[in-house]
């Protein structure tokens, strides 16, 4: 059986009798987020997670918009966070050394009805105290994004719209938890929660550990119902909703600089044209609901697929000859009785739920978890007291990532010649970049994990250039055999294991 | 600034277009030629597949009367070839950016780090890839482990002695898929399903026929227009939407259809068609500059590494007519 690293815990520290003040059940964007607030005080935090790394589940989906929140519902809790946290980001993104660009938005009206639309939403995003909207003419939307139809009407512009990496940024968060001595355990799946009506609770996992707590704070996305059974949780119902994204290569990336939005109807917002941080176009979502036991919620389909080419084109029609190299499904935590559905002492005093975090909650995540923090001291009692000697961003040393390339420097590729052996050809990878990462404070040990912190393998090749090689560097670094070296945690390995027959098929 | 270097002739791509067309140059007393590769080693694809007692030999040279060969003994010649010769040899070179009006390639390598070189012909050798699952366009689904290039099926079998799957699936039906097959059969697994969206395999009669010796695999020419891949961790089967018939395997092998590796053209801003991102020859296989050259696979289709090499000789002889012209 191979060792694998699940945190920063070992099984002396679990079994330890010593209660966390909190747990945080989930490990996604906003599990992390919260992770990283509460670093900030004299607590011990255990993050947990059933997946082998943070951000694993629907927030790797994400489109990565840091929204204004100029469209939001006015007055929800939502909108209150999204609009804050937008104004957070730039700061946020500068302490955790994650890339952020304020590409901008524009709303699109290409027919009378739509072009009378923009009025309201204009109005909307005011009131939602995004006040530095404006509208154009039809020949100012032309100017700024020459690639729009030629019949476009008239358009909405958001200046402060912006986006960032899905992937760097729980990861981000969760570094500067780990270093200010929060715990974080991977492949940790809740199977019980014993003495959920005690001030000390036990959270069982499937490897029948026992983890004594004084909160439980659940967030985790599609898997919060199943929690909130085990502790008896309030009524609610999570109905996942698929959004497919296209991928496309980075050469249409110029012909567009900022987020293209339709005019949303009644049904839908519609599909978007969103630059990624990473250089290339995306196109989505698509929303179809899911019961909680599908399987296909994260599977692509052929018919949603071309429908979303048909949609995005009708903002950007030179799409249709563009090459898409990858498609992807993303998955919003819909709650049914609500977004932003948070109860505190929910069931049992010390445990809240905190779920319908939809796709906003990447761009909330920051303010989300302050709010957590004060309904935690306010509601289940939890004792705040600033830790002197917490950091609250990542070390400037901390390598910078895909976005700036070590080669840009020859100096340093003759410092480390690992960093001049280039691994992934499509995005330009070297070696040097995936052991810095292998030997970062999380231990990513999956190839989606190097995938998300590198980029390897996430060209416009999907893999066919640099998987293997990946493996066989996570391999011999890190002491794996390469038949052990998996996608996503164990049982998603490379190869099949050997039969006791040998060559034999399984029938 | 980084430092650069001038050369004749640039040949970005050591596989057998690239070494074709060095050879020819080094043969017709052209001096000062760099070959470029970005991997380890010279060879490209054919190296991949290695030499072994009772292994499946995929290669034909039918200079030498149709003779089957194993790749890496053809990447082997190819390198015997190339040692007789004063080309200058960059391994480990990955060009990170072209400039075409200049004649400049800039490249990252572990004892240089970034350098540009220019040169008065620069041959673009940079092969194929296989279409991923979203450029097939008919191939959704989930995105488990165990969904496979041919390249990556050569890398676990003959670079590492593991075998991928032993109930493969195979997508795409052309001479690589049946060679991937018998590759696989001859590792132990069962005879592949090959599936493909047209009603007869795109592999010929005769070259089904040679690789019948190792293995006969069942095609399946699928109406559908739409082939899922099941799976949540790793490939469990492939969903015939239309027939809703669900074939179990577990691993799947994406198989040909080659597509051209124009990115660095691209880049520099040649004309390349899209989305084949087939570059635009002219004649002479010259690119829409002056001075740039393709050669190989990257000039679209599916070749064989002996028209490769025969290829980017005659591309060499047009790149020296240029070099006359212009000098």
């Amino acid at each position: 059986m191979v060792d694998w690293p699940d945190g920063n815990l070992d099984a002396a520290v679990r079994f330890d009798e010593d209660p966390y003040d909190v747990i945080i059940v989930g490990a996604g964007v906003v599990g992390c987020a919260l992770a990283y607030k509460l670093s900030q005080y004299r607590l011990r935090v255990l993050l947990l997670d059933k997946n082998y790394d943070v951000g694993e589940a629907t927030s790797k989906g994400n489109s990565a918009i840091v929204h204004t929140g100029f469209d939001a519902a006015p007055g929800t809790l939502e909108s209150q966070l999204v609009t804050q946290a937008s104004r957070q980001w730039p700061e946020l993104a500068e302490k955790l050394k994650i890339p952020f660009e304020k590409c901008g938005a524009m709303v699109l009206a290409i027919t009378d009805e739509q072009n009378k639309q923009l009025d309201t939403i204009h109005a909307k995003a005011v009131s939602n105290g995004v006040d530095d909207v404006r509208l154009l003419s039809a020949a100012q939307t032309r100017e700024l994004e020459p690639s729009v139809p030629q019949d476009v009407l008239g358009g909405l512009l958001i200046p402060r719209e912006s986006i960032a990496d899905p992937f760097t940024t729980s990861i981000a968060y969760a570094e500067v938890a780990l270093a200010n001595g929060i715990d974080i355990l991977f492949g940790a799946e809740i199977v019980e929660i014993e003495d959920a009506d005690k001030t000390i609770k036990k959270l069982v996992t499937a490897r029948n550990d026992r983890i004594a707590t004084r909160i439980i704070v659940n967030v985790a996305g599609l898997g919060s119902r199943r929690l909130a059974d085990l502790y008896g949780g309030d009524e609610f119902d999570i109905n996942p909703r698929r959004g497919q994204f296209l991928i496309f290569d980075k050469y249409s990336r110029s012909a567009i600089k900022r987020i293209l939005l339709p005019i949303p109807t009644a049904q839908t917002k519609g599909v978007l044209v969103i630059p990624t941080i990473f250089g290339n176009l995306i196109a989505g979502p698509t929303a179809e609901d899911f019961s909680l036991d599908d399987e296909e919620v994260t599977d692509t389909t052929l018919e949603m697929l071309q429908s979303l080419l048909s949609g995005a084109s009708r903002l950007f029609p030179g799409l249709v000859d563009q090459p898409v190299i990858g498609t992807f499904s993303g998955v919003r935590c819909n709650c049914s009785q609500g977004s932003y559905w948070i109860r505190s002492n929910d069931g049992h005093q010390g445990i809240v739920t905190v779920t319908g975090i939809r796709s906003t909650g990447f761009t909330s995540s920051p303010t989300l978890a302050e709010y957590l923090i004060k309904e935690l001291h306010e509601k289940c009692g939890l004792n705040l007291e600033k830790n002197p000697n917490a950091v609250d961003s990542r070390p400037e040393s901390n390598w910078p990532g895909w976005w700036q390339r070590p080669f840009a420097n020859g100096e340093l590729v003759k410092q480390n010649p690992d960093l001049g052996k280039i691994i992934c050809y499509c995005e330009n990878i070297s070696r040097g970049e995936i052991i810095q990462h292998l030997d970062s404070p999380l231990k990513p040990r999956t190839l989606d994990a190097i995938k998300r912190r590198t980029r390897a393998q996430m060209g416009r090749c999907q893999g066919f250039d640099c998987q293997i090689k990946v493996a066989e560097i996570i391999s011999e670094h890190c002491g794996i055999p390469l038949s052990k070296i998996t996608k996503r945690g164990p049982e998603s390995e490379i190869v099949p294991a050997p039969t006791a027959a040998g060559n034999e098929g399984k029938g | 600034m980084n430092s650069t270097k001038h050369f004749s002739v640039v040949i970005i791509g050591a596989g057998p277009a690239g070494i074709g067309a060095a050879i020819a140059l080094y043969k017709r007393g052209v001096k000062s030629v760099a070959l470029v590769e970005r991997s380890d080693k010279i060879g490209g694809i054919p190296s991949l597949y290695k030499k072994k007692k009772g292994g499946v030999r995929t290669f034909i040279r039918w200079s030498r009367g149709g003779i089957p060969f194993f790749g890496e003994d053809y990447a082997h010649w190819l390198g015997e070839q190339l040692s007789k010769t004063d080309v200058q040899l960059w391994l480990q070179s990955q060009v990170i950016e072209i400039e075409a009006k200049e004649n400049r390639i800039t490249l990252v390598n572990p004892d240089e780090g970034r350098v540009s070189l220019t040169a008065a012909a620069i041959i673009m050798a940079c092969g194929s890839r296989e279409e991923t699952a979203s450029e097939r366009g008919w191939l959704t689904g989930a995105r488990p482990m165990r969904v496979f290039f041919t390249k990556q099926l050569l890398q676990l079998i003959d670079g590492n002695g593991l075998l991928p799957m032993r109930n493969p699936v195979i997508i795409g039906s052309d001479l690589i898929a049946y060679a991937a097959a018998a590759k696989l059969k001859v590792a132990g697994a069962a005879d592949a399903i090959i599936v493909d969206n047209r009603r007869r395999p795109k592999c010929s009669y005769f070259e089904r026929l040679y690789f019948r010796r190792w293995s006969q695999p069942n095609f399946r020419g699928v109406a559908a227009k739409s082939v899922e891949v099941v799976g949540s961790k790793t490939a469990s089967g492939i969903r015939l939407s239309r027939e809703d018939e669900l074939i179990p395997c577990d691993g799947i092998v994406l198989c040909g259809e080659l597509i051209p590796n124009s990115e660095l053209a691209l880049q520099g801003n040649l004309k390349v068609e899209l989305p084949s991102r087939k570059p635009v020859v002219g004649r002479d296989s010259q690119l829409s500059e002056p001075g740039w050259f393709a050669a190989g696979n990257i000039l679209g289709g599916f070749h064989g590494a002996e028209w490769c090499y025969f290829n980017g000789r005659r591309v060499a002889r047009a790149v020296i007519n240029h070099l006359s012209q212009s000098s």
